[in-house]
């Protein structure tokens, strides 16, 4: 709040003896501005890493004056923020893909620590299906991410060192970090599934084909058709792709990730 | 005493019709109001992340736990299990941070929604959430704004209130907030607003004395002339905190033992009002949970005929 809209104040609420009717707003304005760069730093810890403290604090005010909160929840407070680096690169250059990839991942985070799970579907139930037939619903606490960084190492890096939560279980601030992390890109994407298995959430790396396949099954496809999408560029014997596809789905099974 | 036996053996979350029984058995159970179900809640406090551990391992014994209910208001994950197995054990009773009665807009279809059904999960006996303003077009604060003082935003607040009630089909208590500045517009003095939008809505108090005393000394009134126009068969639950002193204003901060002046108006409050459901709020720089719970029983010097275990 600007000292030029002490008329404005003056205008809506009276001063006291101690306090101008400026001053009084800005006890107010202060505690919002607090509330709100707490609680995104807090869900995008690894992203301050990344940027250090400064620059995620200029990135955390423009996007809350952008955006603000739409929603009722603090949780939801960070939702547009992975759309806003990709709009404003100019708050994370010339770390932008590093940062979008951080940011996507902890978005995802903060999904799958809380969206619903429904029920799984029984193992007889899908064995009986013919696969031209059978279509698989994903539970909405997982989260299929294509990242150019290991994001996963670089979370559990910060994890070790105290820079992000163990858990949203707890909610204890960071502390302030005086340097930045990185991590170097990675050759080839890799394919994240951020999950939720006993009320914890946990980084998977998946096979392009398991992403691939998984995806399919996400927007719609029959199991024949998300199998033949998956592996529709790959050169393994026929042999070698039934073992993976049981391999994978028996795994997928055990996380309980398919729903009905 | 049987109502002893009721809080510490809980087995079941729907404890209304049982403690109501207590109530009528026990002559020295006072007043219980329609707006607290008739029912006696003795010292609660909040629940917190940071006693998660201890509650569930060492089940202490709590008269009940006050939970935000904004933070349980999700589809699934850990909150949601952590309070199923709180609500096996322990009476659980909603105070909400974001319905803002006193918007100018009406409350939220969908956050309603979500309580309703929170409300059914937890058995909550009456809810409670602030007189205040948050959002407008869209855009929340997360902040609990001070209202104007004036006759039509009595009748908004009543009306958003009312809509509320109908909805979520048990007693709403609406919370006076402390607050920082005053507005021009106000057409009476914070007291004759809550005691108009009360009467409108046809609502409990949550009566925090903390607040109280933080706003009479921000605009320099009486704490004991706010108290003394309360109407006391609306107030559902008293609550009580700690804030902190800067130079030229006191702030509501929740992270400090309550003060001597705020015991003070607790105990005008309970002379006034009787024994009423009492919840000690301790939201930042929390301690451990015995000394939470420690600074909560020291509520029982006040209380007539506790009989809640001491500290």
């Amino acid at each position: 709040m600007r000292p030029a809209n002490a008329g404005i104040a003056e205008r809506f609420i009276k001063p006291n003896d101690r306090l101008s009717a400026f001053e009084r707003l800005q006890i107010y304005n202060q505690q919002y501005w607090w509330r709100l760069l707490g609680a995104l730093g807090e869900d995008f810890r690894g992203l301050r890493a990344v940027l250090g403290e400064g620059k995620f604090e200029k990135l955390a005010v423009a996007y809350l004056e952008a955006c603000g909160s739409h929603s009722w929840t603090l949780r939801d407070l960070g939702s547009r923020l992975v759309a806003f680096l990709a709009e404003r690169p100019e708050y994370t250059c010339p770390r932008t893909d590093l940062a979008l990839d951080v940011a996507r991942v902890e978005w995802a985070r903060v999904l799958a620590f809380d969206d619903p799970e429904k029920p799984t579907p029984k193992a007889e139930q899908i064995a009986q299906t013919p696969p031209d037939r059978l279509r698989l619903q994903l539970q909405p606490y997982l989260n299929l991410l294509e990242l150019g960084h290991p994001v996963d190492e670089l979370m559990r890096k910060l994890k070790r060192t105290g820079a992000v939560a163990v858990s949203n279980a707890v909610s204890i601030a960071a502390p302030r970090q005086r340097e930045t992390v990185s991590i170097r890109r990675s050759r080839a994407p890799i394919h994240l599934a951020v999950h939720r298995a006993n009320f914890s959430v946990y980084y998977q790396r998946l096979d392009p084909e398991a992403f691939r396949l998984l995806q399919a099954l996400r927007s719609g496809a029959t199991l024949a058709d998300a199998c033949a999408t998956a592996f529709a560029e790959n050169k393994k014997p026929p042999e070698q792709i039934a073992t993976d596809i049981k391999e994978w789905f028996a795994r997928w099974m055990e996380f309980g990730w398919f729903s009905r | 005493m049987a109502i002893a036996d009721c809080r510490l053996n809980r087995d079941s979350h729907s404890p209304q019709v049982s403690n109501r029984q207590s109530k009528i058995d026990n002559p020295f159970f006072m007043p219980a109001n329609r707006f607290n179900a008739f029912t006696e809640y003795g010292i609660g406090i909040g629940l917190r992340i940071p006693h998660y551990g201890q509650i569930l391992e060492k089940k202490p014994v709590v008269d009940w736990f006050e939970i935000i209910s904004e933070n349980y208001l999700v589809d699934g994950g850990r909150a949601l299990h952590v309070l199923d197995q709180i609500l096996e054990q322990y009476r659980v009773i909603q105070h909400g941070v974001s319905m803002y009665f006193g918007n100018a807009a009406r409350p939220n279809r969908g956050h309603l929604r979500k309580l309703k059904g929170l409300v059914k999960r937890t058995g909550t006996p009456w809810l409670s959430d602030h007189l205040c303003w948050g959002s407008v077009g869209g855009r929340f604060t997360h902040d609990l704004l001070p209202m104007p003082y004036t006759w039509e935003a009595v009748e908004w607040t009543a009306r958003n209130i009312r809509e509320v009630q109908d909805t979520v089909g048990i007693p709403v208590a609406v919370e006076n907030v402390s607050s920082y500045a005053e507005f021009h517009a106000s057409e009476m003095t914070e007291w004759e607003f809550l005691g108009e939008v009360v009467e409108r809505a046809d609502c409990g108090i949550l009566l925090d004395v903390n607040n109280i005393y933080v706003s009479s000394k921000n605009h320099d009134f009486d704490p004991y002339v706010y108290l003394d126009a309360v109407p006391v068969e609306r107030v559902a639950q008293i609550d009580i905190a700690g804030h902190t002193q800067y130079e030229r204003y006191l702030l509501d901060t929740h992270d400090h033992p309550v003060l001597d002046p705020v015991w003070k108006i607790y105990a005008h409050a309970i002379g006034r009002i009787g024994r009423t459901a009492t919840l000690l709020e301790w939201d930042d720089r929390i301690p451990s949970f015995d000394e939470v719970h420690a600074e909560a029983l020291k509520a029982n010097r006040y209380l007539p005929h506790a009989n809640t275990i001491a500290a």
